[in-house]
């Protein structure tokens, strides 16, 4: 009988197999760094128009998240402080801390201006995601929790992935997570849970009636 | 690891902003800015090539935090957040805020609530201090935010072709005004709307002090002054009658569509809602209506006759002589409405028992008359509820101011004459909507100067001079009162969002006064009423009205005099094939036109028409059959009827021409059940050629048949079929239940009788119970357990606090469409146009179900004079979901609290949900409509994509805007849930109430509701309004014998028939038909047949 085949096809099948397994991989791969939310945005530090320091303000000054985030306990917003804010220091007035400082030549123009000082967005979700910073730092969960510990970031970086497994891991074991609500907007303080103080976690949730939505309608409207 | 990245500088148009937007517009005047921005980010300045990614984020971008994202699933979407430079007080970027505003519509005005988010407006509601409407309001209002962001409102003033600024305008005003200063107002003449603004009129006084010569005339294309003429003449003072429904017993409506087009029909709704609402402590009125067309409110009468308008003096007449005999009035009302009645023959035992029962009623009897006939019809009402003793309780007059602006008949002389030099046009359409006869165009064309003020660049001001852009009434200060005199505030939402001026601002400079602001003039106005100081006017803006500051009421029942009665009452010959009469109707949506391109009003069904994007003549079936048209069911789908030609919602109409004092207009002919036979409806408001890209071209225009001197009905017109034919949108092509129990409908004999009827008949009441042995469970029981009864299938249960459902009573649903409007501004429910409805795909969550019934299962007939139901339909929230047993991807799951869900990102659109859903609420997005013009929509990937900037600006900003391919519907307005809990949840504290108080969410349909025929709250609570609700025992479930169990229950529908009347049904028609069709041997009429 004749050779129909080559003897190079005896390998193919194996060739075939390890082509596909490298192209899968690589594919599997790709999509997991590049589409997916939990690597897409850890460390995102984009450069400020102000170089201002939360490390310095937040850290060094312990000036309160909500000296400047005025809205976080009201709005869904945190709300980017106006330029007037940072006018209520940094200004010739009544205490005039470092006003000469040339880095703050663009909030001091926006201020005189009216034109708003164009920040750059560090943390965004999907549209079809309707997060509400209010109802969280009301209920014991720290800012820590999702934007990690900001008074030690000299540049604010993007810390945790907020993707929506991210999300579901508190809102299905919020006990893990949940702070003394005295400590919400205490940066360096740590949860319950970590303190070792578990009980006092399972108790805080049971009598604020902490049950976290875990449907589509708690975040998708 | 310390990754940076460098992100590209913002574009100049990101950072310029559009001009339009109030907070940016300091942005837009910043020189150094750019160079600022340059100089931090020097790298990436050239490359702002991502324009199109960052159209949503630039509008976003100065709601601040809200930066939306232009490829969803790219890699890091960058954004920027642009906080005010200076905070403003009582702005949380996030939180709504409501301010109260006004609508006014003619003489009327509605209060308003006005949502806004960071100074942009909507999302407009009642303002509920207002106590008559109880923060309910109508379609026209609730559409009206999407009028403030039409993009084809006038973007700006003219004269001739060259663009006019605010400097320009102010001269041109400037110099009239010195100029007939000069005059004394020789030569000028103003033609506007009517209006109920004081400082209108205080304006209005201040020019005719200064130029007394000047014209002052008025004119409304719908004219409702009848009704005021008569109260007027009666009185002997300016007056207008006002009607209390919620007191009225028995209602006799003589061609008064007082739930819809009549002057303060919102206020009438509210109130016969009152008396219909079954609570055991009141009594239920009874609705006589006698119509030629087939309104809203002759479908919620309990007794209905059809008769011409032209023979409605007569009825009137013979009606009022019945009464007037049985109360021994004087002899001299006898003979007039005798006099009047003669000649015109009735079903005699119609009129005796309805004025027997009108006399039976005594004071709690209310007779009216549509504003359409002439003063004498109105004061023969009023003379028959004086003489039942009913003024002062179900009716009563309210002194109004004099009205002395002259008629565009007058004014129209003084043009011919030649007299006027220059006219100011302010609002209205005169060049559209004159009367034909006047030949308003030419007349125009005719003086020297014409200086149009208006919101469109439309007919009228493209015949004119010069064009001066109006302000929106949510752009502008003013003041205007409702029907009943209450003085309201209309406070500006948002700076112009183009140079334009209000209508007293116009007014004000050719007054020369020396305040122009609308502010200082609305101020000005409240300060120098009696006792006004600061804090009033502080308090009247914060309110919104004024408090006791209604028309003043006269007490004294007046006497009416046969000379009232006689005034130009002249009963014409009855119409006939040869010689028809023609109704003028104001339109449910566009009225007279001036909202004809408002997309939401155009795509809206008529009620009882069904009919979108259109207008059509309206024939009786008996006239369609004379004229052959119905001979092949070309109109409504016959059912069992082979040569139909109505394909899913597309139903191809003849075209007729209709012809009237040798004036012809063209139209398409819809068949209407329940039309006086020889009566021709005629919708006003359509066919306009200037109305913007909606609203050019929709429909055909009436106008130029109607004249002066018919304008609400005419008589001796023909009618001819042409053979060519044109598709027309309608919604609902089917129009029998067919024996079904979708509505269920009891009389209020057997309702007193067996308060469970409603669950004794349908298929339910046939085939096993439902929840079988867990019958007794409570509702809340059942709402969280799920209990499987006699299923085997695995139910789920629902475990939150709080269980989401709505009960709807089909008792006070008038069928008015507001609730459809309102989900649309509320869920940024996208508009699809005519193409689209045709082909089935309108996207409304809610919509209202029409059925006309006869008694007979056989459908053959287009009925002549059938029953109408009408049902509110929407997702029903099934505990046990056909819809989420078919979706593949989970995409639409139950959550904790008993609601449906839809997740938008994971649906991949298969559409399987929609084909499972038994009641066919779902609706899937065929195309990108929020991205795509209407007429771009199959131009593939690469067509434009040019929505307009302004459009989006009238976006919920707490409700996703839907992509291409992705399945939507009625979410229980889940963002104003999920709001209140978070509300409730923050504030909550140690104390662990995280409980939503009862009313604390109204859903946007419940809200608007003018009837609160809807309510919606917390099942799993006892004593919550729903709860009670859903414990009424005509409580049902439509299709609950399918065991889906839906979150949404009916309240049955009870009539109210008169066992005198000729007419009168033992059984509402749809449960004879259904008792036809599923009990053949009991025959038409029959007794309930009970298992």
């Amino acid at each position: 009988m004749s050779k129909v085949f080559p003897k190079w096809i005896n390998t193919l099948p194996l060739k075939i197999v390890i082509f596909a397994g490298v192209l899968g991989g690589t594919v599997t791969a790709g999509i997991t760094y590049y589409f997916t939310p939990k690597y897409t945005r850890v460390g995102y530090e984009p450069t400020q128009p102000v170089p201002f320091s939360h490390a310095l303000h937040a850290g060094q000054l312990g000036m309160d998240c909500r000296y400047c985030h005025v809205g976080v306990e009201k709005s869904a917003h945190s709300t980017i402080p106006p330029s007037q804010t940072c006018m209520n220091c940094h200004t010739a007035g009544m205490m005039p801390v470092n006003t000469n400082n040339p880095r703050l030549a663009p909030v001091q123009t926006s201020f005189e201006s009216g034109v708003p000082v164009a920040w750059v967005k560090v943390h965004q979700n999907p549209d079809y995601v309707y997060f509400n910073h209010a109802v969280h730092v009301n209920r014991g969960v720290s800012c820590v929790e999702c934007h990690g510990q900001v008074n030690q970031m000299e540049v604010v970086r993007h810390e945790k992935t907020l993707s929506m497994a991210f999300c579901l891991d508190c809102h299905r074991n919020p006990g893990d997570r949940i702070r003394d609500p005295k400590d919400v907007f205490n940066l360096d303080s740590l949860p319950l849970a970590e303190q070792g103080r578990a009980e006092e976690a399972h108790k805080l949730i049971k009598d604020w009636n902490v049950i976290p939505p875990q449907s589509c309608s708690g975040c998708h409207r | 690891m310390k990754r940076k990245f460098e992100h590209p500088a913002p574009s100049e148009r990101e950072l310029t902003g559009p001009r339009y937007w109030r907070s940016l517009d300091e942005l837009s005047q910043a020189p150094g800015f750019r160079e600022q921005m340059e100089r931090e980010f020097p790298e990436g300045a050239s490359e702002s090539n991502e324009v199109d990614r960052r159209q949503f984020v630039k509008l976003m971008a100065a709601s601040f935090a809200l930066g939306g994202i232009g490829l969803a699933g790219c890699r890091r979407p960058e954004g920027l957040i642009l906080p005010y430079s200076k905070s403003i007080e009582n702005i949380v970027p996030g939180l709504p805020l409501y301010y109260a505003t006004a609508m006014p519509v003619r003489g009327d005005a509605i209060p308003l609530l006005a949502e806004t988010h960071q100074g942009r407006p909507t999302k407009l509601e009642g303002n509920p201090s207002y106590s008559p409407l109880g923060g309910s309001c109508s379609l026209a209002a609730q559409a009206s935010i999407l009028e403030l962001y039409d993009p084809d409102r006038a973007h700006g003033s003219s004269h001739g072709s060259a663009a006019l600024d605010p400097a320009g305008v102010h001269d041109l005003l400037a110099a009239v005004s010195s100029r007939y200063s000069a005059t004394r107002g020789e030569g000028l003449a103003f033609l506007a709307g009517e209006s109920s603004s004081p400082t209108r009129a205080a304006l209005i006084a201040a020019i005719k002090q200064k130029m007394p010569a000047a014209v002052w005339a008025e004119y409304e294309a719908v004219d409702v002054s009848n009704p005021t003429e008569a109260a007027t003449a009666i009185a002997g003072r300016p007056a207008k009658p006002y009607y209390r429904f919620d007191r009225a017993t028995r209602i006799l409506s003589l061609d008064a569509d007082f739930l819809q087009s009549e002057p303060g029909a919102l206020v009438h709704a509210r109130d016969f809602a009152k008396t219909r609402r079954i609570t055991g402590e009141t009594e239920m009125s009874r609705l006589y209506v006698a119509e030629s067309h087939f309104t809203i409110t002759g479908s919620n009468a309990d007794h209905r006759l059809r008769v011409a308008s032209s023979a409605i003096p007569a009825l009137a007449g013979a009606i009022a002589s019945r009464v007037f005999k049985a109360t021994g009035a004087s002899a001299d009302l006898v003979a007039e409405s005798e006099k009047l009645a003669a000649g015109v023959e009735f079903e005699a035992k119609w009129l005796d028992a309805c004025a027997a029962d009108l006399v039976a009623a005594g004071e709690k009897a209310l007779v009216l008359a549509g504003f359409g006939h002439a003063p004498g019809v109105h004061a023969l009402a009023l003379a028959v509820n004086t003489t039942l003793g009913a003024y002062g309780k179900t009716v009563h007059f309210r002194a109004i101011e004099a009205n002395e602006a002259v008629s565009i008949g007058e004014l129209a002389e003084k043009v011919k004459a030649g007299s006027v030099k220059t006219l100011v046009v302010l609002g209205g359409n005169p060049i559209y909507n004159a009367p034909a006869d006047l030949d308003w165009a030419a007349l125009q064309k005719s003086v020297g100067e014409v200086i149009r003020h208006g919101y469109h660049v439309d007919e009228t001001s493209e015949a004119a001079g010069v064009h001066i852009a109006a302000s929106h009434y949510l752009e502008s200060w003013g003041d205007t009162r409702t029907a009943n005199g209450t003085l309201l505030a209309i406070q500006p939402m948002i700076r112009p969002l183009f140079p334009s001026l209000s209508e007293i601002e116009v007014l004000a400079r050719i007054a020369g006064d020396s305040a122009t602001d609308g502010y200082a003039l609305v101020h000005r106005t409240f300060m120098a009423r009696d006792g006004a100081d600061e804090a009033g006017f502080r308090k009247f803006l914060h309110d919104g009205l004024l408090d006791r500051s209604s028309w003043e009421r006269i007490g004294a029942a007046p006497s009416v005099a046969a000379a009232n009665i006689t005034t130009q009452m002249a009963s014409s010959a009855a119409p006939t094939a040869a010689s028809l009469e023609v109704r003028f109707e104001v339109d449910v949506k566009t009225d007279d036109g001036r909202y004809a391109n408002n997309g939401w009003l155009q795509e809206c069904p008529e009620p009882i028409t069904k009919i979108s994007w259109d207008n059509a003549i309206l024939v009786s079936p008996r006239l369609a059959k004379e004229l052959g048209i119905e001979a092949d069911g070309a109109l409504i789908q016959v059912a069992r009827k082979n040569a139909n030609k109505f394909q899913i919602g597309k139903q191809e109409a003849p075209i007729g021409e209709l012809t009237i004092g040798g004036r012809t207009i063209r139209g398409p002919l819809h068949i209407q059940p329940g039309l006086a036979n020889y009566t021709i409806v005629v919708p006003l408001g359509y066919g306009r050629s200037a109305a913007g890209r909606v609203g050019n071209d929709v429909g055909f225009n009436a106008y130029p048949i109607r004249t002066s001197t018919a304008a609400a009905f005419a008589t001796g017109a023909t009618l001819t079929v042409t053979g060519d034919t044109m598709l027309l949108a309608n919604t609902q092509e089917h129009w029998a239940m067919e024996g079904r129990e979708l509505v269920r409908e009891g009389n209020l004999e057997e309702f007193q009788a067996d308060p469970n009827f409603a669950r004794s008949f349908g298929m339910e009441a046939h085939t096993p119970p439902i929840y079988g042995k867990d019958e007794g469970m409570s509702l809340a029981q059942k709402a969280t357990l799920t209990p499987r009864g006699n299923s085997l299938y695995e139910t789920p249960d629902f475990t939150a606090d709080q269980q989401w459902g709505m009960s709807i009573d089909l008792n006070t649903c008038i069928g008015c469409n507001a609730c459809v409007v309102a989900c649309q501004a509320e869920n940024n429910i996208p508009i699809v146009g005519k193409d689209q409805v045709l082909r089935g795909r309108e996207m409304h969550w809610i919509r209202l179900d029409r059925y006309y019934t006869t008694g007979s299962t056989d459908n053959s007939e287009i009925p002549e004079d059938p029953q109408v139901a009408l049902q509110p339909m929407t997702c029903q929230h099934c505990e046990l979901a056909p819809c989420e047993m078919v979706c593949p991807v989970n995409a639409t799951v139950h959550d904790e609290q008993g609601l449906n869900v839809m997740a938008y990102n994971r649906c991949v659109g298969t559409r399987y949900c929609a084909n499972n859903c038994p009641y066919k609420v779902r609706r899937f997005n065929f195309f990108n409509w929020n991205e795509r013009q209407i007429d771009s929509l199959y131009m593939g990937p690469l067509g434009p994509k040019n929505t307009s900037e302004l459009v989006k600006m009238a976006k919920n900003p707490d409700v996703t805007v839907r992509m291409r391919g992705v399945m939507e519907k009625c979410t229980f307005c889940v963002q104003r849930i999920e709001q209140a809990k978070i509300e409730a949840k923050a504030k909550a504290g140690a104390s662990g109430n995280t409980l939503v108080a009862d009313g604390r969410i109204k859903s946007a349909c419940q809200q608007v509701c003018p009837t609160e025929a809807i309510v919606f709250g917390d099942i799993r609570d006892e004593s919550t309004a729903v709860s009670k609700a859903k414990h009424d025992p005509r409580t049902y479930e439509v299709l609950g014998y399918l065991n889906t169990r839906p979150r949404i229950s009916y309240i049955a529908k009870i009539r109210n028939p008169n066992k005198a009347m000729p007419d009168y049904n033992a059984l509402p028609l749809s449960r004879v038909e259904y008792n036809n069709k599923n009990h053949p041997a009991h025959h038409e009429g029959g007794g309930e047949h009970h298992e």
